[in-house]
């Protein structure tokens, strides 16, 4: 799953920790988010969607080699 | 953050406490057990009081658990199921050694410390090199 939080958080100015604190989670969880290691449980997804102002779908997208 | 500070820090005090519980009891099994004639069924309470606080230890670890974000449960997983099958290999291998060699008589009660110790190790390695990928 590619996704948009490294962008959005990078616009916003803030870091990885300032971003975790937000939603509670660890640092090292954004960290896996943003390198497409960690794919996020959809509470955690709508959560960051919320933060950034945006939806769930405009964030995250498939990656088409994931289905190959 | 702050949370999350005062939540490890409640863990790591609770768990400590019941290490040191732990060390105590095994002092005082040791010298109940050099010191005074005990009957069988005494003699078994007295060497099974220790696994209390170990059984202690257990809870707080799992309540902790509860309290970490999805992807810090998923590397303890990780590192849990990595402990699993090192012990569980090096177990078969060693009894299928012992089956044809004389082997050194290992005892089974090293076996929770080494699970304990050895995830805690293997968590390192997987957030070392998660962060080493950032």
């Amino acid at each position: 799953m590619k996704n948009r939080v490294k962008v959005l958080r990078t616009q916003k100015g803030w870091s990885q920790q300032q971003l975790a604190d937000l939603l509670g989670v660890s640092r090292q969880a954004i960290n896996a988010i943003e390198r497409d290691k960690h794919d996020p449980s959809l509470k955690l997804a709508f959560e960051l969607a919320k933060i950034f102002s945006s939806d769930v779908q405009s964030m995250f997208h498939p990656d088409s080699s994931e289905d190959q | 953050m702050h949370s999350e500070k005062n939540s490890q820090s409640y863990f790591t005090k609770r768990f400590m406490l019941s290490m040191l519980l732990f060390l105590l009891l095994i002092a005082a099994q040791t010298f109940t057990i050099e010191l005074l004639q005990l009957s069988d069924w005494l003699l078994i309470v007295v060497t099974l009081v220790p696994i209390l606080p170990l059984l202690w230890a257990f809870i707080i670890f799992k309540q902790r658990f509860q309290t970490l974000d999805e992807y810090m449960q998923r590397l303890t997983g990780e590192a849990f199921l990595w402990m699993l099958g090192i012990v569980c290999f090096a177990s078969f291998a060693y009894g299928m050694l012992a089956m044809k060699l004389a082997m050194p008589q290992i005892s089974a009660a090293y076996i929770l410390p080494a699970v304990f110790a050895g995830h805690g190790l293997i968590l390192r390695l997987l957030l070392k090199e998660a962060d080493n990928e950032k």
